[in-house]
């Protein structure tokens, strides 16, 4: 979401606000599963999440996986952008290499996209946390 | 011989009711997983300045939050995150110190909260998203246009 703020001139010594307009960038969505533990033989791992839109216009969608600190993680989203239609869902399949650990937390992380040519910018995040481990 | 045929009958029904009377319990599982759904219903705040020009707010009178509708099953975590960047007039060079906060009303409470809240309860809560920047010193907002983007996360 934008705050935004016009200062309209320092000789009157007043800031105008403008609100900015709502209509259609507003967004919603939800991801499940937010919880989950996997175990894998491999170097890598691999979470299935599913992005809704649970209201009434289509949103554009991107999956992102970070660390446990925010910083993000070299995985393999399939689809990681796309759009969602009102009421839809769809599987995302998240492979997230282990990197010599033994144990591995990363969120899955479903994040709004502003649409282009509009004035407001929304960023609303919902992330799943997976624990994964490793079996050699 | 009616006498023995009569008890056998009874016996034989004791048997049959006892036979169907028996009851076997059967076992439901059920999980209710953490959700969250978030629903922008107004993605644009207002921040207006105060009369030293070193605190341009959405919390004053004239200022509005963005607006959030969150609605879960409970057990996750509500966060706002710093900002990452701002877009500012070219007359801005001076470093400002931006906060976003918030508003939760609804099944859950808490004013101008900035760290993460656990919203442990099911059901709705509307958040009013705030943002504050503060300039230290003798440092001023200067003239023109101020957009930033607040991240609101549910985890």
């Amino acid at each position: 979401m934008t705050f935004k703020m016009t200062r309209a001139t320092a000789l009157r010594g007043a800031l105008l606000a403008t609100f900015l307009p709502l209509a259609a960038a507003a967004g919603a969505q939800s991801l499940t599963p937010m919880r989950g533990e996997v175990t894998s033989f491999t170097e890598v791992f691999a979470v299935r999440v599913f992005p809704s839109n649970p209201y009434g216009h289509r949103i554009r969608l991107e999956v992102k996986v970070y660390d446990q600190d925010f910083k993000p993680v070299n995985a393999q989203v399939s689809p990681s952008s796309f759009m969602l239609g009102s009421q839809a869902s769809r599987p995302v399949t998240v492979v997230v290499p282990f990197t010599d650990a033994a144990t591995r937390k990363v969120r899955v992380c479903a994040e709004s996209i502003p649409f282009p040519n509009q004035q407001t910018q929304i960023r609303a995040q919902i992330c799943g946390k997976f624990l994964a481990r490793r079996l050699t | 011989m009616h006498k023995l045929l009569s008890g056998c009958l009874a016996a034989a029904l004791l048997f049959v009711t006892a036979a169907s009377a028996s009851a076997a319990n059967v076992t439901f599982n059920g999980t209710v997983s953490a959700t969250c759904s978030l629903n922008i219903t107004a993605p644009a705040g207002t921040m207006v300045p105060d009369a030293t020009l070193q605190q341009l707010s959405s919390l004053p009178a004239g200022g509005s939050p963005a607006k959030i509708s969150l609605t879960t099953t409970g057990g996750v975590t509500l966060t706002v995150d710093p900002l990452v960047s701002v877009i500012k007039p070219s007359g801005d060079t001076t470093a400002t110190t931006w906060q976003p906060s918030y508003d939760l009303a609804g099944v859950e409470t808490a004013t101008n909260a900035a760290s993460p809240t656990i919203l442990e309860l099911a059901g709705t809560n509307l958040v009013d998203v705030h943002l504050t920047g503060t300039k230290a010193g003798s440092d001023k907002f200067a003239n023109g246009n101020y957009i930033a983007t607040v991240t609101v996360r549910c985890e």
